[in-house]
């Protein structure tokens, strides 16, 4: 009797602990939260540590490459876009090695780390990656129609590229208020990818 | 009940008496620079800091007794070292680079990196074509680099003083036995593969690995992509005739196919020439190439490409006056198959094999009613593996086989002389690339090659040094080259050696401020050189070529500009071929420089690039006058202009003209033969069939998800 009340206690001492699971972990919180390039480093430092220490699930994977292409914007010398680059695409291809892996979610970061890309070097990378920026986007939402990030970051693509050819896109507006819509019903805590709404911001600046 | 409190005191034990340790360091990279942010944690834990601007950190930690410290950043080989908590000591913690930024050391003597193989290459095949007067040809694009020689004439590549027959080209690793196209008189010869094929262009201007075989003076390895993921439909519409393919793309693969008409006729009703055309230039070609992932770590390509050339002219003889009608043909294959795999271990397999062959007739080819045949083909087997052992050296181990067939017969009114060539030439290579210290690193390769033809062996080393001063490269190369004497001297004597040619190459490369400068020095001893005196040809040739290259490259001026210079110093003598005593080869130039100007207006959706090429005179043999190739043509001059404008996100427009100041340039001066005795020596000026050359393409993507998408690959 005694043992039996020594496993319930210890189950219910540990039971928080996985329904914590299902929601984002620390390390995933501090990515959501992060602001300047000093936090997004050491948001993806403890990011990284946790991804050795056990068998991760893909939302590590999906996190760290999402710092580093985060990174990549932010930091300002040509070198160290490239590092960080190069080392998204690495973690993008374990990705797609996990079966359980959202692959909308994981197309989606695949255009925009080449969205990155093309932001370090547009005059080189522009004319190579625009088409594949495109297609990863498309993929994204055959999968899912109403993945925000992918509705969000081809208009803007298309956005931009509507720009350098002196041109408007014209339903930036729409696909904007959408994928707003879409992102105002994410839960940050989820353990989900919820990014996208400093995007909106600079979208409706390009209105 | 007793468990339970048993249980709880543990935890409350375990917080109350926990002592907390701080382990405090700092973090440097091989120059003792401080790293900001490196990733710093006990391994097999979470526990763990970053790293300060200043590259300090400070870790604090309740574990007891000894931990290993792991230290993570980008860039660099992972460091662990085990420490005891308790100790109070400063950790001075110097990272090392990591083997992938050891593998991308690039900068050596005599490379250039043109397009990385890495999506970090400096320029694309836009970049290429956009330089002033490159007319969309890959060969044409790099002649405004140093050590490009100008043969205007030809359009081939001859450099630092080299024939063009010693430089070869490579696609995918496999040789390339004739990579240019055919033409007539004086006319340039353009590259058979579009520069949009490729996604690495690494040219070679000497000191190369040891792994391209059968090139004395330079090598251009051109790689196809890897995956092309988009599937696209274009046309290409231009004043020479009209291309158009496209690139269907799977899950696993893609394949492309385009197909190219030409025709120089309407061209040549508009902007005429000297030559009177009886059937104008005609090329068709056709390639097509798959791409297919085996797995994530197998890629096996395979490209196959057809063309065949047709036109012809009247040309009137020199020694006659009479007019004959010149009449070429030529029927072009090559077919590539390459196979690379990573294996999980780190090993890198290559296995390709490659077939070349060329089929050309000519009528009247030197006098009226004669007939001028060649075929020739080449067979290329290549296998490597290569694998990095550790921080200080990656191996590389491969060897190949080139079997060859050349047969050539000529007939005139008198009779009929013929000969034929096969011959196989086999080759191990190594290659030990060596991180001997953080700053110096050093390619040591060799390769033993066995010719049947003469049944002789030939072995070539090479030692390339680089050392790294803050960011100035200084790089030393010495090597030595072989390569078969070419075929019309082969057909003579098939007992003939390989040619020789030592390099001796030093250099100083840096980089800052989006500036590039470059300079190098070089020595080239030749030796065994085929030569032809009164009855026989033997190996007895010899020579040299020596100069400097400089180049610099500045995109910093102001914004969206960018400008090239390049100069390049040859002197150059040999005695080989039919050059009796040493003398300076009638293609070498001693100097020649170039100045790119590129210009991007963002506004006018343009790109204009202002090429301008000079080169002094070139030598060449007057009868009239005592010696041999002692008289000078006056020099070249070509300002070359190109226009890139994306007129919709579907159509661009290309323009490019040569020599746009019409200046007649001459290359050299042909003379009768029979001048001593009859009514003296009659000389005409080489020139190119037409001054200036003008190009006009419509690029149009016809598919959806494209945008200014040139390529059909």
């Amino acid at each position: 009797m005694k043992t039996i009340k020594f496993k319930l206690l210890t189950m219910f001492l540990i039971a928080p602990l996985f329904v914590l699971a299902q929601e984002s972990p620390t390390e995933i919180l501090n990515v959501k939260l992060a602001k300047t390039p000093i936090e997004f480093i050491q948001a993806r430092n403890q990011l990284e540590r946790l991804s050795l220490t056990t068998t991760q699930n893909w939302h590590t994977y999906y996190y760290l490459a999402y710092c580093d292409i985060q990174l990549s914007f932010m930091l300002p010398i040509k070198e160290d876009k490239i590092r960080y680059l190069t080392n998204a695409e690495n973690y993008l291809k374990m990705l797609s090695d996990i079966k359980e892996v959202d692959p909308s979610e994981l197309n989606t970061l695949k255009g925009f780390r080449l969205y990155a890309m093309i932001a370090s070097d547009p005059q080189t990378n522009g004319p190579k990656y625009c088409g594949e920026i495109t297609m990863y986007y498309e993929k994204a939402l055959q999968m899912n129609a109403n993945n925000p990030r992918a509705i969000l970051l081809l208009a803007l693509f298309k956005n931009d590229m509507a720009n350098f050819m002196h041109q408007k896109y014209e339903n930036l507006a729409n696909d904007l208020d959408k994928a707003a819509k879409l992102l105002a019903n994410e839960e940050i805590t989820s353990i989900k990818p919820t990014w996208g709404k400093e995007w909106i911001e600079r979208g409706q600046k390009g209105k | 009940m007793k468990q339970i409190l048993l249980l709880f005191l543990l935890l409350i034990g375990i917080t109350v008496t926990a002592q907390q340790h701080t382990i405090k360091g700092k973090v440097v990279d091989e120059h003792t620079h401080p790293l900001s942010y490196a990733n710093i944690f006990i391994k097999g834990t979470t526990e763990g800091t970053s790293s300060d601007s200043e590259g300090n950190f400070a870790l604090t930690t309740s574990k007891k007794g000894e931990i290993t410290l792991c230290i993570l950043m980008l860039g660099y080989s992972e460091y662990n070292k085990t420490i005891s908590t308790s100790s109070s000591e400063l950790l001075l913690i110097k990272m090392k680079p990591n083997n992938i930024a050891l593998d991308n050391v690039v900068v050596t003597a005599g490379n250039f990196r043109l397009k990385g193989n890495s999506q970090w290459g400096g320029a694309t095949a836009v970049d290429l074509v956009t330089s002033g007067g490159s007319t969309g040809d890959l060969y044409r694009s790099l002649q405004a680099l140093p050590g490009v020689q100008v043969v205007g004439e030809s359009g081939k590549l001859f450099i630092r003083g080299g024939n063009s027959s010693e430089s070869q080209t490579y696609i995918d690793e496999m040789h390339v036995l004739s990579p240019y196209t055919t033409s007539g008189q004086n006319e340039t010869v353009r590259s058979r593969y579009s520069p949009f094929m490729f996604e690495g262009i690494n040219f070679s201007t000497g000191g190369y690995s040891s792994e391209y075989a059968q090139g004395l003076s330079s090598v251009l390895p051109l790689s196809t992509k890897d995956n092309s993921p988009i599937t696209k439909i274009g046309i290409n519409p231009s004043t020479v005739g009209l291309a158009g393919g496209g690139t269907k793309a799977f899950d696993n693969g893609s394949v492309s196919l385009n197909l190219d008409y030409q025709n120089l006729g309407p061209y040549h009703a508009i902007v005429p020439d000297n030559i009177t055309w009886i059937r104008p230039y005609q090329l068709f070609s056709g390639g097509s190439q798959l791409r297919f992932n085996i797995d994530k770590r197998t890629i096996f390509k395979t490209y196959i490409g057809y063309d065949r050339t047709s036109l012809a002219q009247k040309l009137t003889s020199l020694q006659d006056y009479s007019i004959r009608d010149f009449d070429l043909k030529e029927d072009n294959l090559y077919l590539n198959s390459t196979l690379q795999k990573e294996t999980a271990k780190g090993y890198k397999l290559f296995a390709g094999a490659a077939f070349s062959y060329k089929n050309q007739h000519i009528d009247n080819a030197i006098t009226i009613n004669d007939q001028c045949a060649e075929k020739e083909w080449e067979v290329h087997l290549k296998t490597k593996a290569s694998k990095r052992i550790n921080d200080f050296i990656r191996l590389t181990l491969g060897a190949e086989n080139f079997s060859r067939y050349y047969q050539t017969s000529y007939t005139d009114n008198k009779n009929t002389r013929s000969g034929t060539i096969n011959h196989s030439i086999s080759g191990a290579f190594a290659t030990a690339n060596l991180n001997i210290t953080n700053n110096l690193s050093s390619e040591l390769s060799s390769r033993i090659e066995y010719t049947n033809l003469n049944q002789s062996w030939n072995y070539a080393p090479r030692l390339a040094l680089m050392y790294n001063l803050d960011g100035i490269h200084f790089s030393g190369i010495v090597g030595r080259y072989m390569q078969l004497p070419e075929n019309r001297y082969l057909i003579l004597n098939k007992l003939l050696s390989s040619e020789n040619c030592l390099h001796y190459i030093a250099g100083i490369y840096y980089e800052k401020m989006n500036k590039v400068y470059r300079i190098e020095a070089y020595y080239k001893k030749y030796s065994n050189l085929a030569l032809q005196n009164t009855y026989a040809v033997a190996s007895d040739g010899y020579g040299y070529s020596k100069g400097v290259d400089v180049f610099f490259n500045d995109k910093s001026l102001f914004k969206n500009f960018e400008y090239i210079l390049s100069y390049s110093l040859n002197l150059s003598k040999r005695k080989y071929q039919d050059y009796t005593e040493l003398s300076i080869p009638q293609f070498a130039t001693k100097h020649n420089a170039a100045l790119s100007l590129k210009y991007t207006v963002p506004a006018l959706k343009s790109i204009l690039g202002i090429t301008n090429r000079v080169a002094s005179g070139r030598p060449y043999h007057d009868p009239t006058k005592e010696g041999i190739m002692n008289a000078t043509t006056s020099y070249y001059n070509s300002l070359d202009l190109s226009l890139t404008y994306l007129a919709t996100k579907r159509l661009l427009i290309y323009a490019s003209a040569n020599n746009i100041l019409n200046r007649t340039n001459i290359y050299n001066y042909v003379f009768n033969k029979d001048g001593g005795s009859v009514g003296g020596y009659r000389s005409s000026p080489v020139t190119a069939s037409s001054n200036s050359f003008f190009y006009i393409g419509f690029f149009i993507t016809l598919s959806g998800k494209t945008a200014y998408d040139v390529s059909n690959f």
